[in-house]
């Protein structure tokens, strides 16, 4: 290898590295939740214990799980045996264990706090509550509301309740009892089964197909139109339109709704002609998705204008100026001149923004949060919904990281035919300047 | 010679070893702790949420040295979340991470997903049950924090959701003063139902006491108010023999349909979901609503912050009307619970234990009730004259709690409250009708919950 490639490899470390741990990693990761059933009641990082409650015997009683054996699974139960003195004569002396055995020797408890209660009556008994609990802990004999962090300790207390268990309702028992997350593909089959799912991805259409039309056609517009303007006015009206960008996006959308709100400046002002003061932004499907389109439409026809104001100027004024002689008016500058050339930056916009708006919802999330009724509540913001913020606390990571997954795998998509699309071979042309 | 430096090595020796000892029994009986503590739901009136831990850690601390040891506790409070969701986000978020609060204060239906996943610890694990001021506790609220027969949490307020009239409104529209103060028996006896509701919230409306969409003005989020209209039209939310969630179509329809007939009357807003608190608050307390439901809490906001001066003479206070024959008036209490989270230290727990039993104590517990508005948790605080002497207290305990009911401890109810109240906001904003709302509901509820659903 020569140096010179070394030094090229070593100007690439960077960009491989953001590519690895910012890009492949996520992606990845996000891959293996989505084939497992997460969520805040599996933990993520916890790995999960086994545990047998009332819920745990009623999904088995469900699943056909032997009644009597379920029975005793559900007991609760405290028994003073020679087992439990010893132990606690080892952790807390002989005195107390003595106690114990004189007055309760040979006794059974359902439940902790019965026993707690009699071992309160002891003269011998250890000072401090937990002390005391942990003590009758060491008499109990069955295993309903034990918390196990492995399989094999879980098991080993199974085995000694001796329920004479066969290995298929051992397995049954371990399965239901297992409170971590599992591997499935359950997530994918409910995306596809699910009305909401298809609800979002409709929105998702109409939220891209309409928002990329506005803000290539308001960017286009913008650029052109101040292209002849005298170059001072030309950046006085650029600036004002690059506010929605370079507006935090918090105060950017607080405007919309001051101007929005049925108290706002729109109804306000339309109050004057006897419009009835309305919330502009949630009165209906029609107005939301209005308010949305444009909210990010702006924002989008800012990054439009500067990217088509550039290339306008990039073409030689000459030409322009022969198109005059020639008689051209300016309507056919713009067709014949002006368009032609901004063929590579509107195809470049149409790309980045797509992809850039199936994936955002910050906007929406801050103004209407997918209202009226979930009327504009686009994938992404679903997915966010689903995975990390509703209201019901029920943080579902699994199915939301399926959920991400697909608009993964329709980025990566759509920007292989993009590429396809727009023969980037042949937009950048080889160099003609020798290596 | 050689004995003099024996007995000197020998002495050494001891000085180091004594001074060793001094040292680590100084160490073990000075004990820095920092408790964290993070409470969700909560506006400036429920600063005892928090307070309540900061005051028990001082009485812990005093315990602690009259037995000889040295314990400081710092108590870190949060309660400055943007709102229910953001606040379980982040608890969620951060016990992955490894560093949940030591204290929540949250919903009680948080208990039965956050045992699953083990970021919460039984509390009857730490404390003594049988003690003071557990044993004084309501026992009907200790069975709301209890979970798979095991008790997690203990209570840290009640309240209920009551209907609310403005009765200058109702005075205009026909109601004498003692129509209005018999509102709450015939409520309760079901003769005053959700269809009087339209029809009064319409009279208002049409005779210009209130403006379009305020005859009936409801909450603006979703929440647990919304399961009770629910069970105004017969809809149950647990099936008590099996546990399981219950969907019954007809209920849900009916109680879709009569928001959307509370849109078509004008009386409702068709996009009143999302209205912000502050406006809701402000015009609900200052009669610009006729009719409307919150929760017992809402008395110190109308009191307080929005300046009603007198509440009594202002606003009647009845049960959740019932909707049809199928369902009964009722209303739903949603005790919010002191929660203990799994940490790494045992003896953390323990403190954080003992510092939510003190915070329990009636007299502390009190100083909540009364100023944020919410029922007591204790028997003996209706001996204490600050709650004893509350007008509002001493009535709304006695006027709604004996019917309040509470939402089940499911590990998927959360899901089942979500879906139930996106089907309401399709209804409601008319992008579906009821019966189609209900349909995707039933889809949804379906699929996502399975066996743990009955569909009815």
């Amino acid at each position: 290898m020569r140096r010179a490639h070394l030094l090229g490899l070593g100007f690439m470390t960077p960009a491989l590295f953001i590519i690895v741990f910012l890009f492949l990693a996520p992606v990845v990761l996000t891959m293996m939740f989505s084939f497992t059933n997460m969520s805040s009641g599996t933990g993520i990082s916890s790995g999960g214990a086994y545990e047998v409650t009332e819920r745990t015997i009623r999904l088995l009683k469900d699943q056909g799980f032997p009644e009597t054996t379920a029975d005793r699974l559900a007991e609760d139960t405290y028994k003073i045996d020679a087992a439990g003195l010893a132990a606690v004569q080892a952790d807390f002396g002989k005195a107390f264990a003595q106690e114990i055995e004189a007055e309760l020797s040979g006794k059974s408890f359902a439940g902790r706090r019965d026993l707690e209660r009699e071992l309160k009556r002891l003269k011998e008994r250890p000072r401090s509550t937990r002390d005391l609990k942990k003590a009758a802990d060491l008499f109990k004999r069955s295993i309903l509301n034990t918390r196990f962090e492995t399989e094999q300790a879980f098991l080993t207390s199974v085995d000694e309740l001796d329920l004479g268990l066969g290995e298929t309702e051992t397995a049954e028992l371990t399965r239901t009892a297992y409170t971590g997350w599992v591997w499935t593909t359950e997530n994918y089959r409910l995306i596809a089964s699910l009305p909401s799912t298809l609800r979002a991805a409709g929105n998702t259409l109409i939220y891209v197909s309409f928002t990329l039309a506005f803000s290539i056609g308001f960017g286009l517009f913008l650029a052109v139109t101040t292209f002849y303007l005298p170059s001072g006015v030309a950046t006085t009206f650029r600036t004002i339109w690059f506010l929605p960008r370079i507006l935090p996006p918090v105060i950017y959308v607080m405007m919309w709704k001051w101007m929005a709100w049925d108290t706002g400046f729109l109804s306000s002002f339309l109050a004057h002609f006897g419009v009835p003061p309305r919330n502009w932004m949630l009165h209906s499907d029609i107005n939301a998705w209005v308010v949305v389109v444009l909210i990010n439409g702006f924002v989008g026809a800012s990054l439009g204008m500067i990217l088509f104001s550039s290339a306008i100027k990039a073409i030689p004024e000459t030409m322009l100026h022969a198109s005059e002689v020639d008689g051209a008016n300016r309507l056919q500058q713009i067709r014949y001149i002006i368009m032609p050339q901004l063929r590579w930056p509107i195809l470049f916009t149409t790309a980045y923004q797509t992809l850039s708006l199936l994936t955002s919802f910050d906007y929406i999330y801050l103004s209407t949060d997918g209202g009226p009724g979930k009327a504009t509540e686009v994938w992404a913001l679903y997915t966010f919904h689903t995975a990390l913020n509703n209201y019901g606390g029920v943080l579902q990571y699994g199915l939301g990281a399926a959920l991400a997954m697909v608009l993964v795998v329709i980025g990566i998509a759509a920007a292989l035919i993009y590429l396809r699309l727009f023969n980037f071979n042949d937009l950048v042309a080889k160099p003609r300047i020798e290596q | 010679m050689s004995i003099l430096v024996s007995k000197l090595r020998q002495s050494t020796a001891a000085a180091v070893l004594a001074l060793t000892t001094a040292a680590f029994a100084g160490d073990a009986l000075a004990k820095d702790l920092t408790i964290t503590v993070w409470a969700g739901g909560s506006n400036d009136s429920d600063v005892y949420r928090l307070d309540a831990i900061e005051m028990a850690a001082d009485i812990l601390s005093r315990e602690y040295a009259i037995r000889g040891e040295e314990l400081n506790i710092s108590v870190e409070k949060k309660r400055d979340f943007a709102g229910w969701d953001e606040f379980r986000q982040a608890v969620t978020l951060a016990a992955e991470a490894g560093s949940a609060p030591n204290i929540v204060v949250t919903s009680h239906l948080d208990i039965a997903p956050w045992s699953q996943s083990g970021l919460i610890v039984p509390v009857e694990d730490y404390v003594d049950m049988d003690t003071w001021p557990i044993n004084n506790i309501y026992e009907n609220l200790l069975d709301i924090t209890t979970y798979n027969g095991v008790v997690y949490g203990l209570p840290q307020d009640a309240e209920s959701r009551p209907f609310f009239f403005w009765r200058d409104t109702m005075k205009k529209i026909g109601y004498t003063d003692e129509e209005i103060d018999a509102l709450p028996a015939k409520v309760e006896a079901g003769e005053y139902t959700l269809q009087n509701v339209l029809e009064d919230a319409k009279k208002a409306v049409d005779m210009e006491i209130v403006e379009e969409g305020y005859g009936f003005y409801p909450r603006v989020s979703n929440g647990p108010d919304y399961a009770q209209f629910y069970q105004s039209f017969g809809g149950e939310l647990m099936d008590k023999e099996t546990g399981k969630l219950v969907l019954d179509k007809q209920a849900m329809t009916d109680f879709y349909q009569f928001f959307v007939d509370a849109v078509e009357a004008k009386v409702t807003r068709k996009n009143h979901i999302g209205t912000e608190w502050d406006q809701w608050y402000a015009e609900v307390a200052s009669g610009k609503a006729a009719l409307w439901h919150g929760g017992t809490w809402h008395y110190a906001r109308y009191t307080g912050k929005e300046g009603l001066d007198d509440f009594f003479g202002n606003i009647q206070f009845t049960l959740i009307p019932a909707g049809n024959e199928n369902g009964q008036a009722n209303t739903i209490t949603h005790p919010l619970a002191y929660l203990l989270t799994k940490q790494d230290n045992e003896d953390d727990i323990e403190i954080a234990a003992q510092l939510i039993k003190i915070a329990s104590e009636p007299r502390i517990n009190t100083l909540h009730a009364i100023k944020s508005a919410h029922l007591g948790i204790a028997r003996e605080q209706s001996n204490i004259e600050l709650y004893a002497n509350d007008r509002w207290a001493a009535e709304a305990t006695r006027r709604l709690l004996p019917y309040a009911n509470s939402q089940p401890n499911n590990p998927n109810y959360g899901k089942f409250s979500e879906i139930m109240f996106k089907g309401l906001e399709t209804a409601w904003t008319g992008t579906k009708s009821p019966a189609d709302a209900v349909a995707e509901v039933e889809a949804e509820m379906t699929a996502v919950l399975g066996d743990d659903l009955i569909v009815r």
